[in-house]
Formats: C-alpha cells, sequence, structure tokens
C-alpha cells in the first residue's frame, strides 16, 4: 500500500549545518500491515511518521501510496489524501476543545470533497457505541478522561474509513490500563476491519503487541 | 464544495469563539459600529435636509422668478443678497406692464417691535402687495388677506402669522379685529395665516407680521424694495418673462446689480451646496470604519495566534488551505457585520426620533451601502490574517504548544 525509497528528511540548522532527520528510509508498509515504529526520541520516528502520513514532505525520495507517486503533490492534493485515506491518532488527543464529542468526529466530513455514501452523523454515534463512550455526544472533549478523549480521537480518525491509521504515541499521555485498552481498540480494528494500522511508540511493551516492529535510531531503519 | 452544512459549521464555530470572548467581540465590533452608525446617520440627515428643503420651496410657485439684488443666489455668485442696489416703485410699475406677467409682490423687510395693549413681541415685517399672497401660497386661518385695493388705498391692515398672534393675543380668533401698535402707528389685525412651520419665508412665517406695501412708507420713506417676486402666466413663459425682466433692468442698473432666478434653480444651488458639504461630512465619518477595520485586523492576527494549534488538527484531518482562509474570512466578515447591523440599528432608532422634528430617513442605498461596507471591510481586514492562518505549514501548527 505504501512505499517509501530513498526517503531524505533534512533541516538546514543554519547556512553550514544541516541535520537529517531521516536518512535513506526505503520502507515498504503492506495492506492490513499491524506495524510499529519504535526508536527513542529524537531518532525520527515522529517525522517519518508525519512523512507517511502526508503532512510533511521529504526532501529527497519517493512515496508512493497505492502505486501513485505521491511525494509530488500539491497541497489540496495531500489534504484530500489526508481527508480519505489516513487517520491520525495523537499523543495529545488533539481535539478541538470548543466543539462537542460528536463535532469532533464529524469534523474530517465537513471538509471531504467527495459524495458520502454514509451519515456522518449515524457513523459516529456506532462508532461510539462501538468504543463504550455513547452518550458523550454532547459533552466536550475537557470534560472526560484520557481515555476516553482517544477513544473519541480514534473515532474521528475513523469516520471518514480511511486504509490508514497513523498512531503517534497514542498511549504516551495516559495510564498503563487505558494505554492497553486504546491499543487492543487499535489492534481489534486491524484484525476485524483489516485497516492498515502503524503505532510510533519508544515503549517496548506496546510494540511487542504488533505483528512487525520497524526499528529506528538516528534517522535509520534497522533491520 | 461549498455545502449548506459546511457553512452551518463554519458559522457556528465563529460565533462560538465570540460567545467565548464576548467582550473581544464587542469592543471589535465597536469601531465598525460607530463608523456604519456616523456614516449612515450623516447619509440620513442629508436626504432629509433636501426633502426639507424640497418641501420648503414647494410652497413656492413653480413659475415663480425671484429679482434679488446682487448675484443674488445664482450659481457662480457668492456674494448673497446683502450689499448692491434696492429696487424702487418704478421697477415694479415696469415689470408688472411686461407680458406673461401673473402677478408681482416687492418686498420690504424690518425687523421690528409689533405691540397690543401691554405685550410686544420682536417680528421681522414684510411689506408687500396682496398679489404676495398668491406668489408665496399662504392662506388665512382667521378673518381676510390683504388685497392690491387695499395697498392703493394704504389701508392700516396687518396680517399675522399663527404663532405670534397666540404670543399676542392668546388665540387667532381673538386678533381678528384687535388693534396693535407698529412702531406708534395703528395697524388693524385683518387676517392670521394659517400654521406652516416653515414655508416660502423662511421657518420666521408664522412669526412674520405682513402689512401693505403703501402703508409701510412710515418705516421705509425711500420706497425701496429689497426683492421683487414675480409669477409668470404658466411654465412655457417663465424663461421669456426671465429675459424680459432682465432687459427691462439692464436699461437702469449694471449686470451685476442685480440677479433674476427661478425658483428651481435657486432649489438646485441649494441642494448642490448642501450635498457637497454632506458627502465631505460622510468622508470623514468614513475614516472611522477604516479604523474599525483595523482593529477586526488587528484581533484576526491575535485570533489566528491563539489558534495555531486547532488549524494543525483541522489540516492533518484534511481542511485545505482554503477551508482554513474561508473559516477566518468567515469570522471577520461575520465581525463586521455585526457591527454594520448594530451601527444601522442604532442610526434607525436615531432617524426615527428625529422624524417627527425633521424629514430624516433610510433609503435602501443607505442600507445597503452600510452592509456593503462592513462585509467589504470585514473582507479586506480579514483577508491578510486569514492567509497568514491558511499558509501555516500543517506540520508546524500542530507541534505548536
Amino acid at each position: 500500500m505504501l512505499i517509501l525509497e530513498n526517503v531524505w528528511k533534512e533541516y538546514v540548522l543554519d547556512q553550514e549545518t544541516k541535520f537529517a532527520a531521516l536518512k535513506n528510509i526505503d520502507l515498504t508498509i503492506k495492506d492490513g500491515e499491524f506495524s510499529s515504529i519504535i526508536g527513542p526520541s529524537g531518532s525520527g520516528k515522529s517525522t517519518l511518521m508525519h512523512i507517511i502520513g502526508l503532512l510533511d514532505k521529504p526532501t529527497k525520495g519517493k512515496i508512493s501510496f497505492s502505486g501513485k507517486d505521491i511525494s509530488r503533490l500539491d497541497d489540496n492534493q495531500t489534504s484530500t489524501l489526508r481527508n480519505e485515506f489516513v487517520g491520525f491518532v495523537f499523543q495529545q488527543f488533539n481535539l478541538i476543545n470548543k466543539l462537542s464529542i460528536l463535532e469532533n468526529i464529524v469534523l474530517p466530513a465537513i471538509y471531504a470533497r467527495k459524495q458520502l455514501n454514509f451519515d456522518p452523523r449515524q457513523k459516529a454515534i456506532r462508532l461510539m457505541q462501538q468504543f463504550g463512550i455513547a452518550g458523550k455526544e454532547n459533552s466536550y472533549p475537557n470534560k472526560i478522561s484520557g481515555g476516553q478523549q482517544q477513544r473519541v480521537a480514534i473515532a474521528r480518525a475513523l469516520i471518514m474509513e480511511p486504509q490508514l491509521i497513523l498512531a503517534d504515541e497514542p498511549t504516551g499521555n495516559l495510564d498503563t490500563k487505558s494505554g492497553e485498552g486504546i491499543i487492543n481498540l487499535l489492534s481489534e480494528l486491524n484484525s476485524k476491519e483489516k485497516i492498515t494500522v502503524v503505532v510510533v511508540t519508544h515503549d517496548r511493551h506496546i510494540a511487542a503487541k504488533t505483528k512487525r516492529v520497524i526499528k529506528i535510531i538516528d534517522g535509520e531503519i534497522h533491520k | 464544495m461549498i455545502n449548506f452544512s459546511y457553512l452551518v459549521f463554519i458559522i457556528k464555530s465563529a460565533f462560538f469563539d465570540f460567545s467565548r470572548n464576548k467582550v473581544r467581540t464587542i469592543l471589535t465590533s465597536l469601531g465598525i459600529l460607530i463608523g456604519v452608525f456616523s456614516v449612515v446617520l450623516l447619509m440620513a440627515l442629508g436626504l432629509g435636509l433636501k426633502k426639507y428643503i424640497e418641501q420648503q420651496f414647494q410652497s413656492l410657485g413653480q413659475n415663480l422668478l425671484m429679482v434679488l439684488p446682487g448675484q443674488g443666489f445664482s450659481q457662480n455668485g457668492g456674494q448673497g443678497l446683502i450689499g448692491g442696489i434696492q429696487f424702487d416703485e418704478k421697477d415694479v410699475l415696469k415689470i408688472k406692464r411686461l407680458k406673461n406677467v401673473q402677478a408681482i409682490a416687492p418686498f420690504f423687510t424690518k425687523t421690528l417691535k409689533i405691540e397690543y395693549k401691554n405685550k410686544s413681541q420682536i417680528t421681522t415685517l414684510l411689506a408687500t402687495t396682496g398679489d404676495a399672497f398668491k406668489v408665496i401660497k399662504v392662506e388665512a386661518a382667521r378673518g381676510s388677506l390683504f388685497t392690491n385695493a387695499d395697498n392703493e388705498k394704504s389701508a392700516k391692515a396687518v396680517i399675522l402669522g399663527a404663532e405670534i398672534a397666540n404670543k399676542l393675543f392668546g388665540s387667532g380668533e381673538k386678533a381678528v379685529g384687535e388693534a396693535v401698535r407698529i412702531q406708534k402707528e395703528r395697524f388693524i389685525v385683518k387676517g392670521v395665516l394659517k400654521k406652516t412651520g416653515g414655508g416660502a419665508l423662511g421657518s420666521e412665517t408664522d412669526m412674520r407680521a405682513i402689512i401693505p406695501f403703501r402703508s409701510s412708507y412710515f418705516l421705509n420713506p425711500d420706497k425701496k424694495f429689497f426683492a421683487i417676486y414675480t409669477e409668470a402666466k404658466d411654465a412655457k413663459s417663465v424663461l421669456t418673462l426671465k429675459d424680459d425682466i432682465k432687459k427691462t433692468l439692464l436699461k437702469r442698473y449694471n449686470e451685476d446689480d442685480f440677479t433674476v432666478s427661478e425658483s428651481s434653480e435657486l432649489l438646485n444651488t441649494i441642494n448642490s451646496i448642501f450635498s457637497v458639504l454632506n458627502l465631505v461630512l460622510v468622508a470623514i465619518a468614513a475614516i472611522s470604519l477604516v479604523v474599525g477595520g483595523i482593529g477586526i485586523m488587528n484581533i484576526m492576527y491575535v485570533s489566528v495566534t491563539e489558534r495555531i494549534k486547532e488549524i494543525g488538527i483541522r489540516r492533518a484531518i484534511g481542511a485545505r488551505k482554503f477551508d482554513i482562509l474561508y473559516q477566518f474570512l468567515s469570522e471577520s466578515v461575520i465581525l463586521s457585520l455585526f457591527g454594520g447591523f448594530l451601527g444601522l440599528f442604532f442610526a434607525g432608532l436615531i432617524v426615527l426620533a428625529v422624524q417627527r422634528l425633521f424629514p430624516a430617513y433610510l433609503d435602501f442605498g443607505s442600507v445597503f451601502l452600510a452592509l456593503g461596507v462592513s462585509s467589504a471591510i470585514g473582507i479586506v481586514f480579514g483577508v491578510f490574517p486569514a492567509k497568514k492562518a491558511a499558509d501555516l505549514s500543517p506540520i508546524d501548527a500542530i507541534r505548536y504548544e
């Protein structure tokens, strides 16, 4: 589904020094995989996730998504791909506090450019039931627990029926029990609904629950 | 695509932000409110002034020609009525003999005291002929008006304005037949005019005292007039008569000494003066709109900075640059329109309040302009902050703490 070839990400620090966050990454993520990207902080794993998730562009290299080269798309096209094919789950949950839980979940549908073949609100309510947060529709993100917020974030990531879920330290702000619940949920989505899931983490126990572990150190993948 | 639920969502989220920052929203809108309020109010007053002047002129006959000393009210003149020559009976007679003259009324005025028993009032006395009442279109409420024949007889008759009659006698009814003193001379009140509140003789019509010209020689030993009003037989003959009067008077006076104006000409001159004056006032008031716009721009920049994280989240889940631009632009337009509506509302209230005294009114143009201008301000001053928001890199925005 997703192929990275010779991907580099460099930051210019000043006129003489460049810092390479990612060096010559070759990576293939297959349809239906449940994998984790693991590495210490500063290893470049978040940068890699941002590039996979089309939030950031590589300095060099090629990325193909379902056989299409997507490394040279313009902003509108990458926005559309993010909207339709990728769902993000962040460490900080990143819900919009002034919107209700239900509004947060349907937000990606507001920005949809294609005709949806489902009703976003009904689907949101179904997802909330599935994730055990039913009844919180009109509540606000800062009124519910961290574990619940992360479930809302996953529901939001799923509303557009994406092919890929990218989770950046999804358990980082949660206690062990809630964190485990979130990982189990992601695992379930992968096994039951065949959604490709990539989890970025520094935690070996989390990584151990995934089917494939990609190690990254100093911007390079260790096989 | 912009569909209905998208619009509702954008507007709802804008209102949410406003309700969270009520004080800030009100203060920001206040600039636009004041700007729209002053522009709309000045426009309404300008329109009212124009209407008021037109109403005043309607009481003058359509076929009226005014012979005035100096440059009068002519388009290029500015010397006014003061100074210059004065006309005499010879001029009146000559004009009277011209073709197409329907009525002629020479005017002499003097400000003096009029007394009844122990009461007295200051009035601008008008001495003229019986024709004057036709020319200036005033009617008697009580008693009757004096005629040309009364003038020939030098009748000691006086016609009083409604208000001065009330002040001297308590009511118009009591005034008729009574004697008043004008500088020791006795005059009998022959009639009292209908209340006008204005009219051809200016706002003082109700405070006027009018006597036959020939009875005024004790005040006017030189037998001079400051103006001669002439009514032409019909609309077609106005310009012919105007030329004839000019020719007649040129035999005695220089071209610069007098002016013959049509009432419509006078109206146009006055209207054009007030239009320019009003335009200048509106332009000055419009400066506050610009200041209001800068206020909106300032707050929108603050709002963008406060919401960088939110922008990042929206971008991550698929919002395009356009969506972000649209969101912030909508907010600044709504903010500005909100001020515009309130400004319009308050200006409307003031207009309603003054309408009993003055015919100020709002026309469709000023409403449209107020709302159009406030939307335009929202767009113009909102576009830079909105562009800044849209151009944030999604990755930098979402990482922003």
